[in-house]
């Protein structure tokens, strides 16, 4: 069994369906044994999640693409399966293993980045290209709005200078809106102004996934 | 006799012809692989079809057809772009199809709609301009930063999204319209329905109308300036408010109770004739304006 093998069956393995190839692999690759102690502390940390603030539409709209850039996700005209349209009523117990599976899911990205050159040689280059665009303000853009302008990049770099605009000035909405919410929570209007930052947020986001299915 | 007998000349002549007409083929073919080509189609549907096309580059342009056919006119710029279409029941999909090597002038499809009045719309595109007209059915545009224009419709739920495109509408009657802009500016002439709403980041808003009566208008800016005119006989209760920019108003306001102090400069409210219709102009910072025409 190669390391890729390995790497793939991942997700399998960690149901708990392990055989004589996996075992004797892991006992003899050091870097595939680092990569699942490495997972197996993630799984441990995932029910300290439910201490945490519940993640906003944001959060799953940019792990869509990020799986969608490592080519997990494949283009389809179906409604995708991670971004939410409307707010749902999440409970923390359901999102629990969801989110430690993406979680595994990503850290076996990270990894098998090192073994497909594909992914290698093409993400130094969007990085710096994207550092050498990037304006001062990037710095101030949430990880997820990031990864968001870098799936932008790889798949429309003449639309990315647009989204990245625009998602400044809703970042802009949003922290005015919140500010204002917070000065007066009785305000109904000022309620009205975070939910129509939040909605011209949710439809960058949607509009950019609709490009690229 | 002339022409009867054929030597050596006429030999080289003719090779020299066929040279000629096969090199001219040759090249014709290569420019008609370039050259445009038109395309047809035609769907029979039933009541209350839904027509999708997804076009990146290029126009699209939705007009109002006779009897219960769908008539989709498209013409592409180059082999580097073809078109695909679905139906289902009366359902149709129109999706032009990037090729490897297309790009926005080379990919370009220009497409021309007629579709029956009643008939849902769904219209995606990238740069290219949008335009509908005389429709009854609802309306879904979603335009990245082409121009969006719609005139004449009636009674039709118009939902538009559009990142930094201009929107224009024009003579929207009976209306139900929901637009949401980044940065484009939303212009509304004769504009009037049971819900208007209007969503901008930094894009202007500009509605010239009268409010109709009995109808909600929001609109909401972040930094964009809106700007409301109405005629003296409008029948409306208004409130709008700036957080930091300027507020201006040409009507003389009946005063209205509200659930919060009105500060001078950044708000008003009130009533102006029979307050038939509802109206909210809120902006973060840009400056409002309620214009009496």
């Amino acid at each position: 069994m190669t390391c890729e093998q390995f790497q793939e069956l991942l997700p399998e393995i960690g149901g708990g369906n392990r055989n004589i190839e996996y075992e004797t692999h892991l006992r003899s690759c050091q870097e595939c044994w680092g990569l699942v102690s490495d997972l197996n502390a993630i799984s441990r940390q995932a029910p300290l999640l439910q201490a945490s603030e519940e993640p906003g539409p944001e959060l799953w709209n940019s792990i869509e693409s990020a799986l969608r850039e490592e080519g997990l996700i494949r283009s389809s005209r179906q409604q995708p399966v991670l971004v939410l349209k409307s707010k749902p009523r999440w409970n923390l117990a359901w999102m629990l293993p969801a989110a430690a599976s993406v979680l595994i899911v990503l850290g076996v990205l990270n990894y098998q980045g090192k073994i497909h050159s594909v992914s290698t040689e093409t993400a130094p280059a969007i990085t710096a290209q994207s550092v050498n665009t990037r304006s001062p303000l990037v710095a101030s853009f949430s990880a997820e709005d990031q990864k968001f302008l870098t799936a932008i990049a790889f798949r429309s770099p003449t639309l990315r200078a647009k989204y990245e605009r625009g998602l400044r000035d809703v970042n802009a909405y949003i922290r005015d809106a919140q500010q204002s919410a917070l000065n007066d929570p009785n305000d109904e209007e000022a309620q009205r102004y975070l939910m129509s930052a939040y909605d011209q947020k949710a439809m960058l986001y949607q509009m950019a996934l609709d490009r690229f299915q | 006799m002339r022409g009867i007998k054929r030597g050596k000349g006429s030999i080289m002549d003719s090779k020299s012809r066929n040279a000629t007409l096969i090199v001219g083929l040759t090249i014709a073919g290569m420019i008609c692989a370039q050259a445009e080509t038109r395309k047809e189609m035609h769907f029979k549907v039933g009541r209350h079809a839904t027509v999708s096309i997804t076009n990146q580059f290029g126009p699209i342009s939705v007009r109002p057809a006779v009897g219960r056919e769908v008539v989709v006119t498209a013409i592409l710029s180059s082999d580097k772009v073809e078109v695909d279409q679905n139906q289902r029941g009366s359902r149709v999909d129109i999706f032009s199809h990037l090729l490897p090597n297309a790009d926005a002038t080379s990919g370009q499809v220009s497409y021309d709609v007629a579709v029956p009045a009643d008939a849902s719309i769904v219209l995606h595109s990238t740069d290219g301009q949008l335009r509908a007209e005389k429709m009854r059915g609802d309306v879904d545009f979603e335009e990245a930063t082409g121009d969006v224009d719609l005139r004449d419709f009636s009674g039709a739920h118009v939902h538009i999204k559009t990142l930094d495109g201009p929107v224009t509408l024009t003579n929207i009657q009976d209306g139900y319209i929901e637009i949401t802009s980044m940065g484009g500016d939303v212009v509304m002439n004769a504009v009037s329905g049971p819900m208007v709403q209007v969503n901008s980041v930094s894009g202007k808003i500009l509605y010239d109308g009268d409010f109709g009566a009995g109808g909600e208008y929001v609109l909401t800016s972040h930094t964009g300036d809106i700007e409301a005119q109405a005629p003296a006989y409008a029948s409306i209760d208004v409130f709008a408010r700036s957080v930091t920019g300027p507020v201006v108003n040409d009507f003389t306001l009946e005063p209205e109770h509200t659930p919060f102090a009105i500060k001078a400069g950044s708000a008003f409210a009130g009533t102006v004739n029979k307050a038939a219709s509802k109206v909210k102009l809120l902006s973060f910072s840009g400056k409002i304006h309620l214009k009496k025409r």
